[in-house]
C-alpha cells in the first residue's frame, strides 16, 4: 500500500531519485574516484572539461579533478545537512513540544530563549557560533543546529498548542490516557507534518548555509574539498574558466531541489486528509 | 437503597480564578445515580452541567480549576481525592463518557479501529490483535456496517453520526458501570439524533450501565430519562422524575423552561400571550461573585422578598419518588406558596 502510493506520488519520487543519486555518489566515492581530490598538477591548472583529458568537468587552478572534489565533497555536505537538521529537530522539538504541552512558566521562557535565536539572522548566528567554536568541519553541524532549534521549537510548539486543545485530547484523557501516552501516540502524530516539511526545508537550507560557511572560509577547510571552498576558490578565475564554479554550483542546485521535492511530496503523503483530494 | 446507587455526588463544588473573581461554575451539586438508571441533566449553556462531569472525572483544569467542597462517592471511594493514576485506571474502564462534538473527538491522524483497540488495551492486558478484534466487535455492535473493512479507515470518512457511534463504541468498549454523556446529540440533525439516543438506551439497558445524560433539550429528557435534574446557574433547582417534572414543575425556571416548548395545543403559561411562545425574560447571571441570593430571582414571576435575601434550601417535597426543589416557595419558610 505504502511503496505503490509513493511511486504515484511524481514529486515525491523524482526528489527521492535526486536524493538517491547523490546518496549512490557518496557510495561510489568511497571506493572510487576519477582522480585524487587534493592531489596538485600543475600540469593541467585549468583545463576545460573534456572526455579525452578524463576531466569530465575540467579542472581548478592546482589542476586538481573537478569532479573528483564535488564527489568527495558531497559526502561532507550530506553528513553535514542531515546531522545538523537531526540536532536541530530532536533539541528543538522537544522543546517546542515540552513548552507547548506544559504551558506556563516553561512555556515563557523557553519560548524567549527561541526569540534571543530568532533575532539574529541565520548566517550571521552561524557565523558567531563557528568564531566561537573554531573551523572545524564537525562545529558546522553544531551552528547549523542551533540556527535550527529555534525553528523546530517555535514550528512544533505552535502545532501542538493547536492540537492539544482538540477534543479528542480530553476524550483520550477521559478514556483514561496518561500524559506521556497522550504526548506520544495523540500529539506528536497530529504534528508530524509540519515537522516533515520542516525537516525537508532545512535540509537544502542546511545544504546552503554549510556551502556559505565553507565558501567564507569558516566551514570545511581547504585543501579538504566542499563545494563552498570550490566556489569560493573559484571565485578569483570564474571568468576564464567558469567550470570551476558551475558544476559544484549545479551540484547545490540540484542536492537542494532534490530534498525540497521530497518534502513536498511526503507532505502530500503523510496527510491522512489530503489523501482522497488528489 | 443506598447500596442499589453506583455514583453518589455529594455538594460538589467547583470553583474557577478568573480576572474577573471567583466563578462558582458548580456550587453544591448533589445526586445519585442508580445501576442502570438514565439520569437527565438539563439547563442552559454556562449552568454548570459539563463541569459537574469534568469534575466527577477529575478532568477539570487546575488551576484555574479548582473543586471547592463536595465528595463523589464510587463504589465507597471518594474521587475528589483519589490520586491520578488511580482516576486514570478508572477512566473509561468503570466510567466512561462521551463528548459533544464527535468531529473534533477523534483523533484525526489514527484509524478508527486502533483508536477504539486503544481504549480497550489500555485497561485489559489484550494483545493488539485480541484488541482490534474486539474493536471490530464493538464496531459491529453499534451498527456500523462492514465493520472489518471501515476498522481501517479514517474518521474523516466517517459521518458525524457514524463518528459519535464510534465514540459510543470506544465508551462502552470496557463494559463500564456509568456512562457520561456530555450533548451526544447537539452537534447532530434530529434523525441521527433519534438513531444515537436508541443506541445509548439500548446499550444500557442490555449492559445495566447507568447514564448521565447532559442535555439542554427537554424533548429528550422525556424520551430518554427517568430522573431528572434541572440545574441553574451552577445548582440544581429541581430534581424529579419525568412525570413528576413534566406534569407539576415546582421551581418557576422549570415551569418557563416547559413554557418555552412549542407545543400544538397551548395553554396561556404565566401571564404570557397565548399566541406567542414563551420564553424566559433576561439571561442567566453572571456567575462571578455571586450575591447571597436566589441565583433565578431577577427572571422569576414569582420572586419574593426572601430570594433577593438568602439562597433557598435545598427541600424535599412530596412526588412519584422522592424529589427536591430549591424554592423559597416551597420551602415551607416561604409566605404563601400560591
Amino acid at each position: 500500500m505504502k511503496a505503490p502510493a509513493f511511486a504515484r506520488n511524481s514529486i515525491a519520487l523524482s526528489g527521492a531519485i535526486i536524493v538517491g543519486l547523490y546518496l549512490a555518489i557518496v557510495v561510489v566515492s568511497f571506493f572510487w574516484l576519477p582522480f585524487d581530490p587534493v592531489k596538485m598538477d600543475s600540469d593541467h591548472s585549468l583545463e576545460a572539461p573534456s572526455i579525452a583529458s578524463g576531466h569530465l568537468c575540467g579542472t581548478d587552478e592546482y589542476g586538481r579533478d573537478i569532479l573528483s572534489r564535488i564527489m568527495k565533497g558531497t559526502f561532507v555536505s550530506l553528513v553535514i545537512s542531515l546531522s545538523a537538521t537531526a540536532m536541530g529537530a530532536v533539541i528543538g522539538v522537544t522543546m517546542g513540544v515540552w513548552a507547548g504541552f506544559l504551558g506556563g512558566r516553561w512555556d515563557h521562557w523557553l519560548m524567549r530563549a527561541a526569540d534571543v535565536l530568532f533575532s539574529f539572522p541565520s548566517l550571521l548566528l552561524a557565523i558567531f557560533v563557528m568564531a566561537v567554536l573554531g573551523e572545524k568541519t564537525w562545529n558546522v553541524v553544531v551552528a547549523i543546529g542551533i540556527v535550527y532549534i529555534p525553528q523546530f521549537a517555535r514550528i512544533s510548539r505552535g502545532a501542538i498548542l493547536v492540537v492539544k486543545t482538540n477534543e479528542f485530547v480530553r476524550a483520550a484523557r477521559s478514556n483514561g490516557a496518561g500524559s506521556g501516552f497522550i504526548l506520544f501516540r495523540h500529539l506528536l502524530p497530529n504534528i508530524l507534518v509540519p515537522i516533515i516539511v520542516q525537516v525537508s526545508l532545512s535540509l537544502s537550507v542546511a545544504i546552503l548555509l554549510e556551502s556559505s560557511l565553507s565558501f567564507l572560509g569558516l566551514g570545511v577547510q581547504p585543501p579538504e574539498p566542499s563545494w563552498g571552498n570550490m566556489l569560493s576558490a573559484a571565485r578569483n578565475v570564474m571568468v576564464i574558466a567558469p567550470w570551476t564554479a558551475v558544476y559544484p554550483g549545479l551540484a547545490i542546485v540540484f542536492l537542494v531541489l532534490g530534498f525540497n521535492l521530497l518534502g513536498d511530496g511526503l507532505r502530500d503523503l503523510l496527510d491522512p486528509r489530503l489523501k482522497n483530494i488528489r | 437503597m443506598t447500596e442499589d446507587y453506583v455514583l453518589k455526588v455529594e455538594g460538589l463544588a467547583t470553583h474557577f480564578s478568573s480576572a474577573g473573581g471567583l466563578v462558582k461554575a458548580v456550587d453544591g451539586v448533589s445526586f445519585e445515580l442508580r445501576r442502570g438508571e438514565i439520569l437527565g441533566i438539563v439547563g442552559e449553556s454556562g449552568s454548570g452541567k459539563s463541569v459537574t462531569n469534568l469534575s466527577i472525572l477529575g478532568l477539570v483544569q487546575c488551576p484555574p480549576g479548582k473543586i471547592a467542597g463536595g465528595r463523589v462517592l464510587y463504589r465507597e471511594r471518594d474521587l475528589l481525592g483519589a490520586p491520578e493514576e488511580e482516576l486514570r485506571a478508572l477512566r473509561g474502564k468503570d466510567i466512561s463518557m462521551i463528548f459533544q462534538d464527535p468531529l473534533t473527538s477523534l483523533n484525526p491522524v489514527i484509524k478508527i479501529g486502533r483508536q477504539i483497540s486503544e481504549a480497550i488495551r489500555l485497561h485489559h492486558g489484550l494483545g493488539r490483535r485480541e484488541a482490534a478484534a474486539k474493536a471490530v466487535e464493538m464496531l459491529a455492535l453499534i451498527g456500523i456496517p462492514d465493520p472489518e473493512r471501515r476498522a481501517g479507515d479514517y474518521p474523516h470518512q466517517f459521518s458525524g453520526g457514524m463518528r459519535q457511534r464510534v465514540m459510543i463504541a470506544m465508551a462502552l468498549s470496557c463494559d463500564p458501570e456509568i456512562l457520561i454523556a456530555d450533548e451526544p446529540t447537539t452537534a447532530l440533525d434530529v434523525t441521527i439524533q433519534a438513531q444515537i439516543l436508541d443506541l445509548i438506551r439500548n446499550l444500557s439497558s442490555r449492559s445495566k450501565t447507568a447514564v448521565i445524560l447532559v442535555t439542554h433539550d427537554l424533548g429528550v429528557v422525556a424520551g430518554m430519562c427517568e430522573e431528572v435534574c434541572v440545574m441553574y446557574a451552577g445548582r440544581i433547582v429541581e430534581r424529579a422524575s419525568v412525570d413528576d417534572l413534566f406534569y407539576d414543575p415546582l421551581h418557576p425556571y422549570t415551569r418557563g423552561l416547559l413554557a418555552s416548548i412549542p407545543r400544538a395545543e397551548r395553554a396561556p403559561e404565566e401571564g404570557g400571550n397565548p399566541d406567542r411562545l414563551y420564553s424566559i425574560p433576561g439571561s442567566p447571571p453572571s456567575l462571578v461573585d455571586m450575591p447571597d441570593a436566589c441565583p433565578f430571582h431577577p427572571r422569576c414571576p414569582r420572586a419574593m422578598d426572601i430570594c433577593r435575601r438568602a439562597q433557598p434550601p435545598e427541600t424535599s417535597v412530596a412526588g412519584l419518588t422522592p424529589r427536591t426543589v430549591r424554592c423559597w416557595l416551597h420551602s415551607g419558610e416561604g409566605v404563601d406558596a400560591g
